[in-house]
């Protein structure tokens, strides 16, 4: 049984938490705010002059960090066993090589950065989300390292984790399925 | 809701550990007052170097001018110019004020008048002071460049602040240096908020609360949501500048692709005014304190004005665009802005009604931080009319980037929160050094500032209605402002006043602090808040018990009172006035 005092850091933490996600999520919110002012300011969308994005790799990644949300959500909730933390982990990590990837794959098929809005904001919106991941990441094994056991840094790690997640299916959504 | 214990941790014992890398908020509330002094200095002195350059141009500064300017003899070139006001800006909004009103009186009141031993997570509280310095030390770092600091304004709208406007690693810097700011005050807000929901000593409602509390939560609120939003326009300008994303390139300045310049003005805006409510709200809060405790008064609808200022909080979200009305933006949205603008003078109307309403009848102690309490009151007052006619969409395509907008919003947002702030300063002193500052010199410092300040803004107000542009290096080559150059010298020498009064207090404070050796008593303002139950200066657990608050923080001039003081603590049982 928790004490009423151990419950209560809790919600201490948690309100902090929900307050960090909060500022998080205005500055991913204005990057959006961003893309919707371009979208509905051009007459075609999407813009005909650049090749076609990458399919494939977008689509993998999205169900890579979905999975590793449904591999923390167990280890939360379940049994609270390293392997499901590890797998999480090694999703994340799969994550990110699948995002150097897709960068590899559009310079590949001739999409740079300078070509014009859509390819500025593809590759903007994912190194930024690519750092938080890398943020993400290194609150994963300092949590396996050193605070497996503590409910309070268990959650709250969890929801920095399934926030990113949400930010990528609506990266996702916007940039790539359109 | 429950309440949890908190702990009493061993005082530090060395040099370094009590105040370097400290995790009291009392000593990180020091640190970034002596921090935000030493920048307001540097920006005073920018607007010294700027003052000098629109009433003689042409002519050395004088003393120092040969030191900073070898090449050109002493003359501030035009490049620095626009380098100096840029600074400027940057400097007082984020290295100055913020620092002071929200680092410093943030850090040391909020557990202090809530009744905590500290705020909810100290590590992050230290971080934030640790991140500001490196911001600052970049920010100085960009002054050292061979192309100079940033010069684009202190708005840096694309294309100034693209490569084309800007080259070199200056504008870079800025973007870094006002980010890792952001992350800074970020970590502050999200301990505010927390520590304030949280931590709240016991029968400590919200309503409860001094209205420092008040107007510095609301701040952290707005800096928690809306400083992220810079943070995105920042990182944004970062790709466009070294990885050659073109977000806002457009014409000569995009070598392909097309941005839009205007897309930055918007998340600009959408944080930047936010900010100025984030760097006023502060400075109304002790304000709308220290007028009750003063005039020996319970404040006027003290509810009222809690609630004005969060409606403040919430409409100044959603009035941005009024900074925008020459950029083509359609009649309905400007309609729409100006309509929204309009409605802040309703809350604000009220909260200064109320401020009028406490000192009537008064038995007023004109004591320095009273002083400098009225001075807001006064300059405020002044500064918030002219804001109506900016808030006019007809009116503002006229005085857009004039004099008028810049002596409007130095009165708002300067003269206001500096004089907030010296308020602050001289009535928290006692409870953080543990000495009183010399009261005669405080009160020539009010005069001496408050003075030359009317000069100066009231000046800017005249010559901006005149046609005067801001940012010009020398306006007068234009044949109809030459008629300006009067009283263009008449604020300089006002600027030079007020410049030198600062050095009335610069000796007070560290006289006080360092040589003075009479002690303060624990309430030397007889007032009932919970930091004045404590000893001077607040030792290191704060409060030796968690304290049970029964009133509320301005019960004065009772007279039903019968233990001989005309207030009462807040920990004392309340008596029916």
């Amino acid at each position: 049984m928790k004490s009423t005092s151990q419950e209560y850091r809790e919600l201490q933490h948690s309100i902090g938490m929900t307050v960090t996600l909060i500022s998080f999520g205005m500055m991913f919110a204005s990057l959006f705010l961003g893309y919707f002012l371009v979208r509905f300011n051009s007459p075609v969308w999407p813009p005909v002059e650049i090749a076609q994005l990458p399919k494939l790799l977008p689509l993998l990644s999205t169900v890579v960090i979905g999975l590793s949300s449904l591999t923390y959500y167990w280890f939360e909730m379940k049994k609270r066993s390293s392997k499901w933390l590890v797998l999480t982990l090694v999703l994340g990590l799969l994550f990110l090589g699948l995002q150097w990837s897709l960068w590899a794959k559009m310079k590949e098929v001739g999409i740079l950065v300078s070509h014009g809005m859509v390819p500025s904001m593809v590759y903007a919106f994912s190194w930024l989300h690519a750092g938080h991941i890398v943020l993400g990441l290194f609150f994963l094994s300092w949590l396996l390292l050193r605070k497996m056991d503590q409910d309070l840094w268990v959650k709250n790690v969890g929801k920095f984790w399934h926030f990113l997640g949400i930010i990528w299916l609506m990266m996702y959504l916007m940039l790539f399925v359109q | 809701m429950a309440f949890v214990e908190q702990h009493i941790h061993d005082a530090p014992t060395s040099f370094w550990s009590k105040y370097i890398v400290s995790y009291d908020h009392k000593v990180i509330g020091k640190q970034f007052l002596w921090f935000g002094i030493f920048w307001l200095l540097v920006g005073g002195l920018m607007a010294l170097l700027i003052r000098w350059t629109l009433a003689y141009p042409g002519v050395p500064f004088p003393v120092i001018g040969n030191l900073l300017f070898p090449h050109t003899d002493g003359v501030v070139p035009p490049d620095t110019y626009a380098m100096l006001f840029t600074m400027h800006g940057t400097i007082m909004i984020f290295f100055a004020i913020t620092p002071i009103l929200i680092g410093a009186f943030g850090n040391f009141c909020i557990p202090l008048m809530i009744g905590a031993r500290d705020m909810i997570f100290p590590t992050l509280n230290m971080l934030s002071f640790w991140f500001s310095m490196a911001s600052g030390v970049l920010l100085l770092a960009s002054l050292c460049l061979p192309l100079g600091a940033a010069a684009g304004g202190w708005t840096s709208y694309p294309t100034l602040s693209t490569n084309i406007g800007q080259p070199g690693l200056g504008q870079t810097l800025w973007l870094l240096s006002l980010f890792l700011f952001g992350v800074s005050s970020t970590m502050g807000a999200v301990n505010y908020i927390t520590t304030v929901i949280t931590l709240r000593a016991p029968g400590m409602g919200y309503f409860k609360m001094p209205l420092t509390i008040w107007g510095l939560w609301l701040t952290a609120i707005l800096n928690a949501i809306f400083v992220p939003v810079l943070g995105a326009g920042l990182l944004l300008l970062t790709f466009d500048r070294v990885f050659g994303t073109t977000f806002f390139l457009a014409g000569a300045a995009a070598t392909s692709g097309k941005g839009d310049p205007v897309l930055f003005q918007h998340v600009f805006w959408i944080f930047g005014h936010p900010e100025v409510y984030i760097l006023i709200l502060p400075a109304w809060g002790i304000v709308s304190d220290l007028l009750s405790f003063f005039a020996r008064k319970p404040a006027f609808g003290y509810k009222m004005t809690a609630l004005s200022l969060s409606a403040i909080t919430v409409l100044s979200t959603v009035v941005y665009g009024h900074h925008m009305y020459t950029t083509q933006m359609s009649p309905l949205m400007t309609q729409s802005f100006m309509t929204l603008t309009m409605l802040i003078s309703i809350p604000s109307a009220i909260f200064f009604a109320n401020w009028l309403g406490t000192l009537w009848k008064g038995s007023i102690r004109f004591h320095s931080p009273m002083l400098f309490s009225l001075g807001v009151v006064f300059v405020f007052g002044l500064g918030g009319l002219t804001g109506l006619y900016l808030a006019s969409t007809s009116i503002d395509l006229y005085l857009h980037d004039t004099y008028f907008v810049v002596g409007h919003f130095h009165y708002t947002m300067a003269a206001s929160v500096l004089l907030g702030g010296f308020a602050g300063t001289y009535f928290w002193f006692p409870k953080m050094f543990g000495r009183m500052m010399n009261e005669k010199l405080a009160k020539w410092h009010f005069w001496c500032t408050m003075i030359p300040l009317n000069g100066i803004f009231t000046g800017m107000m005249v010559v901006g209605y005149g046609g005067m542009h801001r940012r010009l290096y020398n306006p007068f080559i234009y044949e109809f402002l030459q008629k300006l150059v009067p009283i263009n010298i008449f604020i300089t020498v006002c600027a030079v006043l007020m410049g030198a009064a600062q050095f009335i207090f610069i000796y007070n404070f560290v006289h006080t602090i360092f040589f003075k050796k009479e002690v303060a008593p624990a309430n030397p303002w007889e007032v009932g808040t919970l930091e004045w139950e404590i000893p001077s200066p607040a030792p290191h657990y704060n409060f030796k018990d968690i304290p049970h608050v029964k009133c509320g923080p301005h019960e004065l001039g009772n007279p039903n009172l019968k233990n001989g003081r005309d207030f009462q603590y807040q920990t004392e049982e309340w008596v029916k006035a």
